[in-house]
């Protein structure tokens, strides 16, 4: 059995200002064990994806279902199989960690002794021992995000969905809560996490899906992505832009990025000899050649036309030229 | 595991919960103490004098000698309105996200509801009841004998869930605590539009028409009844129902906009 299956679902906000269509058409399916990584930029409609899956928003339309529940008409025995830890994460400032979990382990059903036992397993699980008996106003972004964890796993569910789990991070802190994910799946659990940084895609996603502007634009294995690509990546680099214009029209087919330019083709390094000798006989110097398999990145601007990276400001800007 | 996540389980936990943030914020609950204190002492300090004893075979002898019975009932209407306390413990939870977290736990929307709800009935409670004791202390004695305290203290309570209802409804529209924080607001017309200082006979013009208009004027006075003038049953029954009415209405609004507010969108 599927441990999750999305079909077509579609999510309309309307409020009395506008109509938001935040998610247009998604669909996809997740395998029990595995991480599935949903990869977009800001406002891509990742978490309007999640919330959905996980009961806590209207589907407008489409079907969604969980271990084979139906996510729309079976939503409490849904939300039993499910762990959950949103972006807004809510934690109780006020409260110590160890309150924090000992209410939760309450709130799902445990006795007052199974609640302690617990708290003390999910402490040491996420590495809060320490902190246990600090108040959560005092824990770093790290923390927060690791008992937001723990807290989504009381119940010991199946099926984990985090949205975010390392934005805002440091590196340092990202590699633990990598660590910690990639454990939970070797102990059986299946993971559906959202992110907007492809390293954290491609060093966790079993599978990835691409989303953007509601609609996913590419799914598939990491490697099978870049195999989608085709061939190789050859990146030139200029010392001035007299020579990188020059060459924009010389070889064709190019994608410029600052003084870079790209061009794929199959078995890159057998033709970088060819390429230089028709540069340089028409005077363009270049300053260095690479040829490399395509990343993630790559993948992703040729599904969605522009960079991950950086996608914020290049978005800013198609706003701004269509005014 | 045996799973007992029966409703009155998970009401009890949450109002735990809920009880510890307050715990934790003490200093939060000193305004309203403060004033509904100062109430009772200032008003005590500048009209006592006149009103109290000294006003005795004067027209003016609405006190019958005792200025504190007359004016303790402003003091504690002032701190029953702490239970609108309730509207702003609902938004913050609302606010910081963790309404969502337990959305999405098999958790009755009822016990999340009523946890803030508790916790205000609670504090209107322990504030009403603290005033009561501090005017006790500085020389409060109703003419109905020690069984006043418990008809003061059992409106005051009704009065204060009404306050409780209100906020819950105002702070779940407006969505902000800012929201729910506005409608302590209303305790300016409902305090001051009332027979506050002086009896509603005294109340001239205006003043005198908002006054019949507003239920304060009503739980007030029924409060000085048995303070000051005895069983008068009509007065009784009336500040009963002004409470009644103010709290069915409002805790009706919170129910509504509550449950509103924990469908999905
Ligand atoms: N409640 C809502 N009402 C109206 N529009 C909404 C609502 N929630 C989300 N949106 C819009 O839907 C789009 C997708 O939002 P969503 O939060 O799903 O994106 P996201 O991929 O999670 O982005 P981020 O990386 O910033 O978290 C955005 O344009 C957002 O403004
Ligand atoms: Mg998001």
């Amino acid at each position: 059995m599927l441990a999750v299956d999305v079909k077509n679902i579609k999510k309309t906000f309307i409020s009395k200002q506008d109509t938001v269509e935040a998610v247009k058409d998604v669909s996809f399916q997740v395998k029990q064990g595995e991480i599935f990584g949903l990869l977009g930029p800001n406002g891509a409609g990742k978490s309007t994806t999640i919330l959905m899956i996980t009961t806590l928003l209207s589907i407008t339309d489409g079907k969604a279902s969980v271990l084979g529940i139906d996510v729309a008409t079976k939503d409490k025995e849904v939300r039993e199989k499910i762990g959950v830890a949103l972006q807004d994460t809510g934690l109780d400032n006020l409260l110590t960690g160890k309150e924090l979990f000992f209410t939760t382990c309450r709130l799902w059903g445990y006795s007052k002794k199974d609640s302690e036992v617990r708290t003390d397993e999910l402490l040491e699980l996420v590495g809060l021992t320490e902190a246990a008996d600090r108040r959560v106003k005092t824990y770093s972004g790290g923390m927060k995000r690791r008992l937001d964890l723990g807290l989504s796993l009381v119940h010991s569910p199946k099926i984990l969905f985090l949205d975010e789990p390392t934005t805002g991070l440091d590196p340092g802190s990202r590699r633990v809560l990598w660590d910690e994910i990639k454990r939970l799946r070797d102990n059986g659990v299946t993971i559906i996490l959202t992110t907007q940084y492809l390293e954290e895609a491609d060093e966790l996603a079993d599978r990835i899906a691409i989303i953007d502007e509601g609609l996913v634009v590419a799914e598939g294995t990491s490697d099978e992505l870049k195999a989608g690509i085709g061939g190789d990546v050859i990146t030139f680099a200029f010392e001035n832009n007299v020579d990188l214009e020059n060459a924009k029209n010389i070889l064709k087919n190019t994608v410029q990025e600052k003084n870079e330019l790209r061009i794929t083709v199959e078995d890159g390094a057998s033709k970088i000899p060819g390429y230089l000798k028709d540069l340089s006989s028409k005077g363009v110097e270049v300053s260095s050649v690479s040829a490399s398999k395509p990343t993630l990145d790559d993948v992703f601007l040729e599904v969605t036309g522009y960079r991950l990276e950086g996608s914020e400001d290049i978005k800013q800007a198609k706003e701004e030229s269509k005014r | 595991m045996n799973p007992n996540r029966s409703f009155i389980v998970q009401l009890q936990i949450l109002t735990k919960r809920m009880l510890l943030r307050v715990i934790r914020r003490p200093l939060a609950e000193l305004p309203n103490l403060i004033i509904s204190a100062f109430f009772l002492f200032v008003y005590d300090g500048a009209l006592g004098g006149v009103f109290g004893g000294n006003a005795s075979g004067t027209p003016f002898d609405f006190a019958k000698g005792n200025f504190i019975n007359f004016i303790l009932p402003v003091s504690i209407v002032s701190a029953s309105l702490s239970g609108a306390a309730s509207g702003i413990y609902l938004v913050e939870d609302i606010e910081s996200g963790v309404f969502k977290r337990y959305q999405s736990m098999p958790i009755s929307r009822w016990a999340i509801i009523l946890a803030p709800m508790n916790v205000g009935a609670l504090r209107v409670l322990l504030q009403s009841g603290l005033m009561l004791f501090i005017g006790i202390i500085i020389g409060a004695d109703p003419v109905v004998g020690s069984i006043g305290y418990l008809v003061v203290l059992s409106i005051a309570f009704i009065w204060g869930m009404g306050f409780a209802g209100y906020s819950v409804a105002a702070g779940v529209k407006s969505g902000s605590s800012q929201g729910a924080q506005a409608a302590t607001f209303l305790f300016f017309p409902a305090i001051f539009l009332a027979p506050t200082f002086v009896p509603r006979e005294a109340l001239k013009g205006w003043l005198e028409t908002a006054a019949a208009y507003n239920p304060t004027t009503y739980v007030i006075e029924a409060m000085r009844a048995v303070m000051v003038d005895g069983w008068e049953l009509d007065v009784l029954f009336r500040g009963y129902l002004a409470a009644g009415l103010f709290a069915a209405l409002t805790l009706t609004l919170a129910v509504l906009s509550a449950r509103k507010a924990t469908e999905k969108a």
